[in-house]
């Protein structure tokens, strides 16, 4: 790897304090999993990485706080899929959190730098999006929250702005019976990144929601109000014409994980899935 | 006395070295004064080198050389184990993407990483071949210079070599139904899990070299040759491979590090990154165009196969591994009349060498898929057509050559059951079976010395490379029961062209029956030895001493081969010190210059379930059953034929190097060139040997590391054609490409006469 | 080129005190550095788990976490995972059950086997397979080292 120098700052203020200072140059280190390699690879440059893992005030693991679950910063994938109820909240989440990776990967990774990587292919993405989860951007201003589909941009482009980085990540515990099903696409059934991967919600309403990633630049989302995809009972070619309708969204490319039409095509074959696997946890009670 | 080695899953020599990471690998080497050597390539395949900049990198602290081939002595020496046609460094001209164009030598790993990018290299991208198409195309540039190649009409084209194998007249041969079709078989890589690497010092007008290379005294005599000493000043010392798979037999940056040694007169070091050994060495990839004809009752009456296999920029082994694997084109069945032309072909890619199977999986793939073709046109089970074509012990598979040597319908029959062939399968479920022959080693020579020490213990010596086959394992259960001495008394001493003996090379699944042979040899001589001290111990003649299990028997009185040496060597102690040869010599005009000393015969069966709207497929069962004589150690074959199995899962599921338009492999790595997993392992597994003690290895036993690669993909792609209806002659079959032939409805496409 | 920053770290129970420039990996420093080669290098990348290490009890690929990061921590490589010249349940498994070819991937195998039964005992071979599926072995010995694995799970009172 190229020569950097490393910060460890205690406090939040001393991080925005090596941000200002430190400018574009500097790369916020977390986990690591995926900045260490695109520094290997020379995708990435820094001169200094500041790691967050000292942050007094970053609570480890995952809280509960006014109906929301709060996920810092620096806590990994496998500690949050560790916590039974957040297990029991958001089901399709956690399915999407077991693919990140592999165990080792897991043990390091944190749900935010998944999300800060802004990879389109980024399995978490999708799930969050369909919990309506919000990124709490920091500054030495204040904080301002960001739904997770605002905040990736684009393919490693996020909404922070100079001398801001990412505290956590809230998750509303939804209020209201909801069924979310996630599901990806994969070349082999070991760790890889996805062909595409998606989420969808049926809420007690009827109202369909959709998040379509590894199509476009950024996560594809779509909303069926109709209550044809919420309905089991609709004729087949009426809820795969509505299905597809959301999946006219997207941009598939081809590239060396998947053409364009396969893509394409595994929205609809995938998106039938996960919508009765919403549908039934819908059913059950579990959302 | 010890009980019987022989036949039992001692445990694997090393092992706990392996278990406890204190086997030291290549890499794991320290010398005193180290540098750390980083080479450089350019962002193409083929390219004019305009001018290389060193200045920048040479400036940065740290840096002691950087080296281009203007830095060699000229012209620059070039080498190969067949041709000598791969410079130390590229001279003009980049013939490959990561072809070294300079090398940095440093301090530091990390300096010399840095300095490497420092290197400012101007080039010019050049027309460049990478397909076959484009190799045959006589417009296409040349890959290598007329002047480099043999003299021949061949020099002026991109064909290394152009072999014609063939028996019968096939023009006055008719059948009933003719199949005709392509298929494709892309570049794989090796994807050892150790990479490329080698570390030389350069002493007293000669060198040291450490690689974990697969023929040490391959690398000991090329090295000798390019640098004009006797071999004797040319150590190499080889370190167990941390897997080879073929990618390590040959030679390929030891040249460059002996030279930078000798420049710096420092120990020097290389390790690849992981992409640097995609770049090292490959799989040969091929297109191959087959007619097949068959009687109306499925009998073949003849094979008409046009082989295109397309090497990388220098030729390596490759030529080797296109007329070894298409003159076993037919398979293991009788074949009345046969004609194979197998072209070997250069381009601007990864020079490609030996893979395990050595040629044949690319070859059964086309073969078996046109036996399920055929089955299906003629509404014949796909193991009826195969046992009823399939050579019986003593029949020809190759005219005048050797014939078959194994009941090889006992191994189909056994993959049959096994996989439950016949019983009724559930919906998009699907049986394929398919088989397949690869020649064993043909000529060879391993020498053996063991050196039966005092106390009875034993040093073995012998050339062969330990990489993951469990060779000192085997060699030590030979001895152990010959010389009737307890396993944990007996060392194996491999890897040190100093120390021991010559051996040709580890490859072709050679070494139980080639070395295996030469420590029989050994064996006996020092049995010679023992009865003749006895003999003379006891005053009685030589023919009333024998050696049986391993004790000495005089008349009717047994002592232990120790109690002889020791009465007999007496005071002054001493050892018995045993030598042993395996040789197999050239035969004159024969194609490959040697019968197939064993063929390695494997059947594979499998059962799928496909995802018919993803196109994804499960493995229910893969079943691999192996003619392998005499399991010598049963354990260490089925870990043989499993790993062979699963690396031919890979290349059938998911593995192909994908190269972009300019030469470049774009799933460069390990996070888009995909292996199998844990995850990706079949629901079940499951491998058989036949025993028949009918190889010419001991107790009759023959080579079997590579047989459960050679016909995975056939086998594969004929359940997936029973789950689905679709036939799919391109590999890997990915779930894209498996949902793509479904969609649109790709049924046998066969061309039918 | 940057300056050294004292680390301080504890591996297989041992303290060590050294100076470590902030871009080298845990990986480099354990096996240039500290002589521990047993952990492995192959993809740099994460993939290939062959660098697998327990870090804080964790596993972990060593290839991944600077060396600075992992001040104050603990760290258990292949060396400390048995006591010298002895071995743990799973690493004897491995060599009964034929799990063993190169061994280059083994010592990374071995940590994330043992990570994966101090969590979970009795793993399903499903969960054995995830547990594995972070680290390649390409001579193909995953069969033997779910068999391995399922004879110590089995060997351990539930």
């Amino acid at each position: 790897m190229k020569p950097f120098s490393y910060q460890r700052p205690g406090s939040l203020a001393q991080t925005f304090d090596l941000l200002s200072e430190y400018g574009s140059s500097a790369r916020i280190l977390a986990g690591g999993t995926d900045l260490i390699v695109g520094l290997r690879q020379q995708t990435v440059d820094a001169s200094v990485l500041v790691d967050i893992k000292g942050i007094g005030e970053f609570l480890p693991g995952v809280a509960l706080v006014d109906g929301h679950f709060v996920i810092g910063a620096t806590t990994d994938i496998s500690r949050i899929c560790e916590y039974e109820k957040f297990r029991a909240t958001f089901p399709a989440l956690v399915e999407a959190m077991e693919t990140v990776g592999s165990v080792q990967i897991r043990n390091r990774a944190t749900l935010v730098g998944n999300v800060c990587n802004a990879s389109p292919a980024a399995d978490t993405v999708p799930p969050l999006a369909i919990y309506g989860a919000m990124v709490n951007v920091g500054g030495r201003d204040g904080t301002r929250l960001v739904p997770v589909q605002e905040f990736i941009q684009g393919p490693r482009q996020t909404a922070l702005r100079p001398g801001e980085f990412v505290l956590s990540i809230q998750l509303p515990v939804p209020n209201a019976p909801l069924g979310v099903g996630f599901a990806r696409l994969t070349r082999r059934r070991g760790v890889d990144l996805a062909t595409v991967n998606l989420s969808c919600s049926i809420d007690s309403v009827g109202t369909v929601r959709f998040a379509f990633g590894a199509v476009g630049p950024r996560l594809v989302l779509g909303v069926d109000r109709s209550g044809v995809l919420a309905d089991s009972g609709a004729p087949a070619g009426d809820r795969d014409a509505a299905l597809a309708n959301l999946i006219a969204g997207t941009s598939p490319r081809t590239d060396i994980r998947g053409t364009r039409d396969y893509r394409s095509a595994m929205l609809l074959v995938l998106g039938r899935r996960i919508l009765a696997e919403a549908a039934s946890r819908l059913g059950s009670g579990q959302p | 006395m010890t009980a019987s080695q022989i036949g039992s899953s001692t445990r694997r020599f090393g092992g706990y070295e392996r278990v406890t990471g204190s086997q030291e690998f290549v890499a794991d080497l320290r010398l005193d004064g180290m540098l750390f050597v980083k080479l450089v390539s350019i962002d193409c395949a083929r390219a004019r080198i305009v001018s290389v900049d060193t200045s920048a990198a040479r400036g940065l602290a740290g840096v002691v050389a950087v080296v281009t081939s203007d830095d060699l002595p000229q012209p620059v020496p070039r080498f190969g184990p067949v041709y000598k046609d791969r410079p130390i460094l590229a001279v003009g001209e980049t013939k490959y993407h990561g072809e070294p164009v300079a090398a940095v030598v440093a301090e530091s790993k990390d300096v010399a990483e840095v300095a490497a990018s420092l290197v400012a290299i101007q080039f010019e991208e050049l027309p460049a071949v990478f397909t076959v198409a484009s190799a045959l195309d006589p417009l296409s540039p040349l890959v290598q210079e007329p002047g480099l190649r043999s003299a021949g009409t061949l020099a002026n084209t991109n064909v290394l070599s152009e072999q014609v194998f063939g028996w019968g007249d096939l023009a006055a041969t008719e059948a009933d139904l003719v199949i005709e079709n392509d298929y494709c078989f892309p570049m794989v890589t090796h994807f050892a899990i150790e990479p490329h690497g080698c570390m030389v010092v350069s002493s007293s007008g000669g060198f040291e070299v450490w690689s974990p290379v697969q023929h040490p005294y391959l690398l000991q005599a090329i090295l000798a040759d390019l640098f004009d000493l006797p071999l004797t000043r040319v150590r190499v010392v080889a370190p167990d491979p941390g897997g080879a798979f073929g990618g390590k037999q040959n030679p390929k940056f030891e040249p460059l590090l002996c030279f930078l040694a000798r420049m710096t007169k420092r120990p020097v070091r290389l390790i690849l990154t992981l992409e640097e050994s995609f770049q090292a060495t490959r799989r040969t990839s091929a297109e191959i165009h087959i007619r097949s004809g068959f009687s109306r009752d499925g009998l073949l009456c003849f094979q008409d196969i046009e082989s295109n296999f397309l090497l990388g920029a220098y030729a390596d082994i490759a030529g080797r591994v296109v007329s070894k694997s298409n003159y076993l084109g037919c398979g293991p069945y009788c074949t009345p009349v046969a004609r194979i032309r197998a072209r070997a072909l250069l381009s601007h890619t990864t020079p490609s060498c030996a893979f395990r199977g050595f040629g044949t999986p690319q070859v059964a793939w086309a073969l078996e898929s046109q036996m399920d073709a055929a089955a299906r046109h003629l509404g014949i089970d796909g193991l009826q057509i195969r046992l009823m074509n399939l050579a019986a012990k003593g029949d020809d598979v190759v005219p005048g050559d050797v014939p078959a040597d194994g009941e090889w319908a006992q191994s189909v029959r056994k993959a049959a059951s096994a996989v439950g062939w016949g019983e009724p399968l559930a919906p998009n479920h699907g049986r394929g079976i398919a088989v397949g022959i690869k020649s064993g080693a043909t000529t060879g020579l391993s020498y053996s010395t063991i050196r039966l020490l005092f106390d009875g213990s034993v040093t073995i010596y012998a050339g062969t490379s330990d990489m993951g086959q469990g060779a000192r394992t085997i060699f030590a259960q030979i001895v152990s029961d010959e010389l009737g001495v307890p396993i944990d008394q007996i060392d194996v001493v491999m890897g040190d062209t100093s120390v021991v003996p010559f051996d040709l090379q580890t490859s072709a699944s050679r070494s139980t029956v080639f070395m295996g042979n030469a420590i029989l040899d050994a064996c006996r001589d020092i049995q010679l030895q023992v009865r003749e001290l006895a003999a003379e111990l006891h005053g009685t003649a030589l023919e009333n001493v024998r050696i049986e299990a391993g004790g000495v028997f005089i008349s009717d009185m047994k002592v232990s081969i120790p109690e002889v040496v020791q009465a007999s060597l007496g005071r002054l102690r001493g050892e018995l010190i045993g030598n042993g040869t395996m040789r197999r010599t050239d035969i004159a005009n024969h194609p490959l210059g040697g019968s197939p000393a064993f063929f390695e015969f494997n059947c594979t069966a499998f059962e799928v379930s496909v995802d018919v709207e993803t196109g994804e497929v499960s493995v229910i069962k893969h079943v691999s059953v192996g003619d392998t004589g005499k399991s010598l150690n049963p354990l260490q074959v089925e870990m043989q034929d499993e790993g062979a199995a699963i690396m031919g899962l890979g290349h059938t599921m998911m593995e192909h190097i994908i190269l972009d338009e300019s030469g470049r492999i774009a799933n460069h790595g390990a996070l888009d060139y995909r292996i199998p997993t844990s995850k990706d392992l079949p629901l079940s597994l499951s491998t058989y040997s036949i025993e028949n003690a009918d190889g010419p290895g001991p107790y009759g036993s023959k080579g079997v590391s590579e047989g459960a690669i050679l016909c995975t993909a056939p086998a594969f792609a004929s359940a997936v054609t029973e789950a689905t209806g679709v036939v799919i002659r391109d590999l890997p079959l990915t779930p894209e490409r498996v949902w793509r032939a479904m969609r649109d409805g790709a049924s046998d496409s066969s061309k039918v006469e | 080129m940057t300056d050294a920053l004292p680390v301080v770290l504890n591996i297989n129970g041992l303290k060590y005190e050294f100076e470590v420039l902030p871009y080298r990996s845990l990986l480099d420093v354990l096996r240039d550095e500290l002589g521990l080669t047993g952990t492995k290098e192959c993809c740099a990348v994460g993939e290939c788990g062959a660098c697998t290490v327990h870090f804080d009890g964790r596993s972990i690929n060593a290839c991944l976490m600077l060396a600075i990061e992992a001040d104050g921590g603990s760290v258990t490589t292949i060396e400390g995972i048995a006591a010298p010249g002895e071995m743990t349940r799973v690493q004897d498994a491995f060599l009964e059950h034929g799990a063993v070819q190169c061994g280059f991937c083994i010592p990374g195998m071995v940590m994330s086997a043992e990570y994966l039964l101090a969590r979970n005992p009795h793993p399903t071979e499903q969960e054995t397979r995830e547990g594995l599926s972070g680290n390649l072995c390409r001579c193909g010995g995953y069969n033997r080292m779910l068999k391995a694995i399922s004879s110590v799970s089995e060997e351990s009172t539930p």
